[in-house]
């Protein structure tokens, strides 16, 4: 898969996750006897893009890399974590989704969540390929 | 596919057309076939040269700028550089590192990781890593 790929794939699964995301905190605050009304001004759907997007420039820290010890793998994976989580806070500041501590939080609640649903559809992405690779390689291997 | 086979007097003359809607694997192998790329890689052994028949080869890996190829039983070194090896070998071998040309046949199976790479395992027990840039070739020469 090419680098491009990645991050456009990434994008969509992040931008669709914020929003998702969205949509279960106005469920909730509809349910808790909220009014769960979304009044958005015109640049918030490009803001999540664009959050989306520079949330998955830090895989690249993941992606060059021939062969990674666990140890190397792992600070990398941390210090993804923890850049994503810095691009996040940043864009929610500039973007006007927090304004205290309070309504940052819900915002930290949901990053760690969609972080955690990027990598479980990355992975079942990466899952469905190994299993069309194995069935392929099954046809033209040789007998030993 | 219709087959003509007509007889000429001089070897100038002599040579293959192949006409075809599509390249196929099969039409890959048999160009490979009438281009005789399907004889062997010529190796160091001892004193001596051994030709590696191409399909006896798991794979050949660079190692401090020396090429080494491997088969089920022996290692042997060969002058020929990757770049000049990829084009010298069938079809069904893949480029699956900066370091190392695959022979797809060999492989028994492969395991999606983390960033994106698959860890393959080879038909005598080896693992060998397929970068993440080489996964789509893969996928291609096995017509994913």
């Amino acid at each position: 898969m090419t680098k491009a790929k990645i991050l456009f794939q990434q994008t969509v699964l992040i931008s669709a996750a914020i929003l998702f995301g969205i949509g279960v905190l106005k469920l909730t605050e509809k349910a808790l006897g909220g009014d769960g009304v979304i009044v958005w001004p015109w640049y918030v759907p490009l803001s999540i893009v664009l959050t989306g997007f520079l949330c998955s420039l830090p895989t690249l820290l993941l992606l060059d890399q021939e062969r990674p010890g666990r140890r190397e793998f792992l600070i990398r994976l941390a210090l993804q974590f923890l850049s994503t989580g810095g691009v996040v806070s940043l864009c929610g500041y500039l973007f006007g989704w927090y304004d205290s501590w309070r309504s940052y939080l819900p915002i930290a609640v949901m990053y760690v969540l969609i972080y955690g649903f990027v990598w479980a559809a990355m992975f079942w992405l990466n899952k469905k390929d190994e299993k069309k690779i194995n069935e392929a390689l099954k046809e033209i291997q040789d007998r030993e | 596919m219709k087959v003509d086979v007509r007889k000429v007097v001089s070897t100038e003359e002599e040579g293959a057309e192949i006409r075809a809607m599509e390249i196929t694997e099969e039409i890959q192998e048999a160009i490979g076939l009438l281009e005789n790329r399907r004889g062997g890689i010529p190796c160091a052994e001892g004193s001596g040269t051994v030709v590696c028949r191409t399909d006896e080869i798991y794979y050949i890996e660079s190692v401090d700028k020396r090429t080494y190829v491997y088969t089920k039983e022996h290692c042997y070194e060969t002058k020929f550089r990757l770049y000049e090896l990829e084009d010298m070998l069938p079809f069904h071998y893949l480029r699956c590192s900066k370091a190392m040309i695959v022979n797809i046949r060999k492989i028994r199976s492969v395991k999606a990781d983390l960033n994106a790479r698959m860890t393959a395992e080879l038909l005598n027990g080896e693992q060998i890593v397929i970068s993440r840039s080489y996964v789509k070739d893969l996928k291609r020469k096995l017509g994913l």
